[in-house]
């Protein structure tokens, strides 16, 4: 967790001194090389492990390998005294309170008065840990609780001591939103703060739930997830994922240090789960927990699911249900939510059993754990992934309605819900003028949540806000003279109606506006064009009508980098195939973290063709000087669609040619994404932006760069690498982005690039194989290599 | 028409690419080290009577462009009347070489060549720094453009070599090298370089240290069947060439001295060996590795010789599956190829090779008190070369 946690400040740009312990003993390789304890790459052995473990866990924990250059290691015994020069100590030590204060002792011989120093712990009491040291060390201190894996986990708890000075903690709140992209929770020093305690409720509440309803893990896990807007691995893979003893611990510790709680005895282990636990069935780790992964006879792998009453693996059972069946048709989560709760099947049944035990829980939370209900909600949705807090969906169901519920099922609420109710406020939320408030018990009144005055949240200025709309897209006033326009298609997919609103967008903020914001909250910015659409047309042979469509596409981009007003296009997660190209044409890219950008049309049997290839043929050009060699530079830019490159983060979208040096930067918080790209739009507007002017001056190789796109592509196809067909939309490809076989480098205008890309898109849309690629794609979700 | 004599050999040991040892030395130096002390090891040669110096090299640009030969005269010999001229026929170069400079004299175009080759593949891409191919040709015939790996799977296919067959003579090529080395077979001809290394060290200071160079750093005492048989295909998916059972990429420089019969007598020296016949052919691209199998014969007919009469054979192992395709389909003797390893293990610094297989080769036949030899190797874009020698 420490080098993880190192990983993630270096991927802001945080230089980061990475400290673990010496070893006490040479391994055997390590006698026979010659080598004593007194040796550097002895000593320093154990930290550079854990680092690499690190670095080579999947997904991920570094942005770019840039990031490890951000960080050097060593070790306590040498290297205590550098954290001299550090300006914050992060303490992320094994989880013994003896431990951890021995290392503070050390920590305070060596830290400059003034510098911050954290404990990052999931269930040590934080105020007993700086016991014995000076003010000034409590008056710095706070404890933090990262959830693993943390550059991905969103949750950062937040917990001070009664001595933590308050700007420590303004400090922490603050950085950790807007530096390190976290959601920062602000907790009371309770066993398992907040996230923690509600999510291991949750989970052994449904353990519980199990062996009285007598459910089965997969039934589980179809009940808990997507479906109530929570992670497809939902509740059992989940704890697969993170390990049973993980969960245990938590739970434990609970048992133990809640004794007054009244769900106590949910916190003790089911007999089947200690059962699991002698047999070191923990899940991934030890290859096997809830589920099995097992390859059958004919080499298939196939996931099997314990059965919980025999704990024997059996096979997978299919969940039949009409409510989960007729969910699936609503779109929208509050109303699933709403629809849910009236189940007349087992699934009703246990959603009923599972929440209204949870609000019960919830509410006698407050204040014990938070003073606010908010904190809960936020913790839930940042720590465990679930798209809405307890109170989000005991809003969504309706208060009173559940109430009802739960005095059937004999779940009580808190006295302050019905003192709320008697107040006449039926709603945990709402949102006024555009902006969500919470309600606050003390003063039994709304209050906006603190801290999200800087997020543009669309949701709440949506029913405001909103200057035009179709079926696909929503233009909505962001105020200052900057307008953003959003998507709201599903998989936010690039149909007519997405086409048609960015240009009345573009439109509009000419006519009367200063900038346009291209940005959404949906899950994913964009999956990309919709090539249903197209498929449908091809197998129609209406080429004229592709034709028009991929132009009406170019055109698109087009005006997007040729307006008279600053366009910022701000993704965040999948940005795919046509966003991507959408992105590569704004005047300013605002890109989130958490991006995974890429132009994958070679999938699907095309090349980009809304843009993308004449984009990446244009930034050749400008990649070129005198001198160099020129194929080197297309080679690079060609394989990067070739090979359908996606990013693995924002800062490698870049890397990757997808983001050009000064036009772009990044926002680590989801939340900020939206105002950050207005106040990118507002800045260049401010500047006085100008139209650019239409490029004829992109110089193409023409012959001498075709000759190595058509002998690496026959070597990749020769070599097995590639399919006959990837050879043909590689030949295409290489060809737009050389112009063509002109006979000597030339130059060319944008145009001339669109009409060649266009050709070589409608020429790959009347191939068969494109076309089954596609068909794949559509009716099974799975790309198809033929 | 007068007799031309190899007088002189002298090779480099050879350094891996791009890591090695050699990795701070440039090609034009390697060669001049080379050239400057095959002439001290003649004490009767009046340098300036050498009529000219011909440099193998197969990517002769950036370090090693520019006319490299020129550069390796004026710097190895340190006067400017000896003109320099590059030769290229890829991995065949060295042994062109030294084909062109008996050729010269036996014509009376010349009395005294140095001949040979050097490539330091250290910092080069592989086929050189710019590759324009021809889009016409590449459509049309794309396996004139294929990259070697490509053509040695051909191999392996066509003529059915297993990967367990060649791993083993992969195997095999590091376990005769090993011995070569402990024996000092391996060490004759072999002229220490001193190499001079300016670095920054951990504390970003700069520090200079020179170490010498006299041993083939190619050849692996550890390595193993199993190890060889864990490594993964490089070019091909599902393929059986690895960079296990390849020749290694590697820096080397290797030149002879050939003069006339009257500057023998001249110089009062005794030859070494002569070349009795070279022969080179060409295949289809598709499968260069095949090369040997129609140069051997050649080189043989221009002999007037019968295989057997050969006692030992240098034929270079670019893969393990040309090599086999060549010895099963000529039924070459084993007991005489390669019997101190090959490029598998030793490297292949492509335009060296030639030269250093003949430096190599006339040495071992000294060590046997044997007389024919033969230096062979397959060609990039299908040629095939071979070279008989005999010892005298």
């Amino acid at each position: 967790m420490g080098s993880r946690i190192a990983c993630h400040f270096a991927n802001i740009g945080v230089e980061v001194l990475l400290l673990d312990i010496a070893p006490n003993e040479l391994t055997p390789e390590e006698q026979a090389k010659g080598l004593t304890l007194e040796h550097q790459a002895v000593r320093n052995k154990i930290v550079n492990a854990a680092l690499e473990t690190a670095v080579k866990s999947n997904p991920s924990p570094i942005f770019t390998k840039r990031s490890l250059s951000r960080i050097s290691t060593g070790n306590f015994t040498d290297n205590m005294k550098d954290i001299a020069t550090c300006d914050w100590t992060i303490e992320v030590v094994v989880e013994n309170l003896d431990i951890k204060k021995k290392v503070y002792e050390q920590v305070e011989q060596f830290r400059k008065q003034g510098t911050l120093i954290t404990s990052n712990t999931s269930g040590i009491p934080i105020h007993l840990m700086a016991e014995g040291r000076s003010e000034d060390f409590h008056k710095h201190f706070c404890g933090t609780h990262f959830f693993n894996p943390p550059r991905y986990l969103r949750l950062l708890e937040i917990i001070p001591t009664p001595h933590t000075d308050p700007e420590i903690v303004d400090f922490l709140i603050h950085y950790g939103d807007q530096f390190l992209g976290k959601t920062t929770v602000l907790c009371k020093d309770t066993p398992a703060f907040i996230a923690n305690r509600v999510g291991v409720y949750s989970i052994m509440s449904l353990l519980h739930l199990v062996e009285k309803m007598d459910l089965k893990v997969e039934e589980v896990d179809k009940y808990t997830g997507p479906v109530l807007g929570r992670p497809k691995s939902a509740t059992f893979r989940t704890t697969d994922v993170v390990g049973l003893d993980t969960m245990i611990n938590v739970a434990n510790g609970l048992y133990q240090n809640v004794p007054n709680d009244k769900a106590h005895a949910l916190f003790q282990l089911p007999g089947y789960v200690l059962k699991m636990k002698e047999n070191n069935w923990l899940g991934d780790k030890t290859k096997q927990g809830f589920y099995k992964k097992v390859k059958s006879e004919s080499g298939k792998s196939e996931i099997l699911a314990l059965d919980l009453k025999t704990l024997k693996y059996r096979p997978q059972e299919k969940v039949k249900s009409a409510t989960i069946d007729g969910l699936k048709l609503i779109d929208n989560l509050r109303d699933r939510m709403k629809a849910y709760a009236k189940g007349t099947d087992r699934a009703g049944e246990f959603f009923r059993t599972a929440f209204f035990g949870l609000f019960e829980y919830v509410s006698d939370r407050i204040p014990e754990i938070s003073d606010e209900l908010y904190r809960i909600d936020d913790a839930m949705r940042a720590g465990f992934g679930w798209e809405l807090g307890p109170f989000e969906v005991w809003d969504a169901i309706g208060i009173t309605e559940a109430l009802a519920g739960m005095k059937t099922l004999g779940n009580e609420a808190a006295p302050w819900v019905h003192e709320m109710l008697a107040a006449g406020h039926t709603t945990f939320y709402k949102v006024e003028d555009g902006v969500k408030k919470y309600y606050d018990i003390p003063t039994k009144s709304y209050k906006a949540i603190p801290g999200t005055d800087a997020f543009i949240i669309l949701d709440n200025i949506r029913a405001s806000k909103t200057i035009w709309k179709n079926s696909g897209t929503t233009i909505t006033d962001l105020g200052d003279g900057i307008i953003n326009l959003e998507f709201h298609t599903k998989m936010n997919t690039i149909g007519g109606d997405v086409i048609q609103g960015i240009n009345k967008a573009v439109d509009l903020a000419e006519k009367d506006f200063r900038g346009l914001v291209i940005g959404n909250d949906g899950a994913n910015f964009s999956a990309g064009a919709n090539i249903g659409m197209i498929f449908m047309a091809a197998i129609e042979q209406e080429w004229d009508e592709i034709n028009m469509a991929i132009r009406a596409f170019q055109n698109t981009s087009m005006r997007l980098r040729y307006s008279s007003i600053p366009v910022v296009v701000a993704p965040h997660n999948l940005t795919l195939g046509g966003s991507c190209e959408f992105s590569l044409h704004a005047d300013h890219v605002q890109i989130n973290a958490e991006t995974y950008m890429g132009l994958v049309e070679f999938g699907v049997g095309l090349i980009p063709g809304g843009g993308g290839t004449k984009e990446f043929a244009l930034r050749v050009s400008d990649e070129l000087k005198d001198g160099q060699i020129d194929q080197n530079v297309l080679k690079d830019r060609f394989l990067t669609i070739a090979m359908a490159k996606v990013s693995t983060s924002g800062a490698e979208a870049a890397d990757l040619g997808y983001l050009k040096a000064g036009k772009y930067s990044i926002s680590m918080n989801r939340s900020r994404l939206i105002a950050d790209a207005k106040a990118k739009a507002l800045e260049l507007a401010d500047a006085g932006y100008t139209q650019p002017v239409r490029r004829t001056d992109i110089k193409v190789l023409g012959k001498s760069g075709l000759g190595i796109v058509y002998a690496g592509a026959n070597s990749m196809f020769a070599g097995n690498y590639i399919s006959e067909h990837d050879k043909k939309i590689s030949e295409k490809l290489g060809y737009v982005m050389c112009g063509g076989d002109l006979s000597a480098p030339s130059m060319v205008s944008e145009q001339y690039l669109l009409d060649l890309e266009r050709e070589a898109f409608l020429s790959l849309c009347g191939e068969k194989k494109t076309l089954e690629r596609i068909q794949s794609i559509i009716t099974k979700g799975k790309p198809l290599r033929n | 028409m007068q007799e031309a004599y190899i007088i002189a050999g002298y090779r480099t040991a050879v350094g891996k690419a791009p890591k090695g040892v050699f990795r701070f030395t440039r090609a034009d130096e390697l060669a001049a080290e080379v050239v400057k002390a095959l002439v001290v090891s003649v004490p009767n040669l009046d340098k300036e009577q050498i009529d000219d110096v011909i440099v193998g090299n197969a990517t002769p640009e950036a370090e090693q462009g520019l006319n490299i030969a020129r550069m390796v005269s004026l710097m190895g010999l340190n006067t400017d009347k000896v003109p320099g001229v590059t030769m290229n026929r890829y991995c065949a170069s060295g042994l062109e070489t030294i084909a062109t400079a008996v050729a010269k004299i036996r014509s009376g175009m010349a009395n005294c060549i140095v001949a040979g080759g050097v490539e330091v593949m250290s910092g080069m891409p592989f086929g050189g720094w710019k590759l324009v191919p021809n889009p016409e040709v590449a459509k049309a015939h794309p396996e004139w453009y294929w990259g070697m790996g490509l053509t040695a799977e051909a191999v392996a296919n066509d003529y059915k070599v297993s990967r367990e067959a060649q791993d083993e003579f992969a195997f095999n090529s590091h376990k005769k090298a090993i011995k070569g080395l402990e024996s000092g077979r391996l060490k004759a001809g072999v002229l220490p370089i001193t190499v001079t290394e300016n670095y920054v060290d951990a504390n970003l200071k700069k520090k200079t240290r020179d170490y010498i160079v006299d041993t083939d750093e190619g050849p692996r005492a550890d390595t193993s069947i199993e190890k060889l048989a864990k490594l993964k295909p490089v070019f091909a998916a599902n393929g059986s060439i690895t960079a296990g059972n390849s020749s290694q990429t590697s820096d080397g420089a290797a030149f002879v001295l050939v003069v006339s019969e009257s500057m023998l007598k001249q110089l009062n020296v005794q030859p070494i060996a002569r070349l009795v016949s070279y022969g080179v052919a060409g295949v289809p691209p598709r499968i260069m590795g095949i090369g040997p199998i129609e140069a051997i014969p050649l080189a043989l007919k221009n002999a007037g010789m019968k295989q057997d009469q050969l006692d030992l054979i240098e034929l270079n192992e670019a893969f393990a599956s040309q090599s086999l395709a060549i010895i099963n389909t000529l039924g070459l003797n084993t007991d005489i190829v390669n019997v101190n390893g090959g490029a598998i293990a030793l490297g292949h610094p492509l335009g060296c090779t030639g030269a250093k297989l003949t430096v190599q080769v006339l040495n071992e036949l000294k060590a046997r008190n044997k007389k024919y030899g033969m230096v062979t190797m397959c060609v990039g874009t299908g040629q095939g070369a071979a070279g008989i020698f005999e010892l005298l």
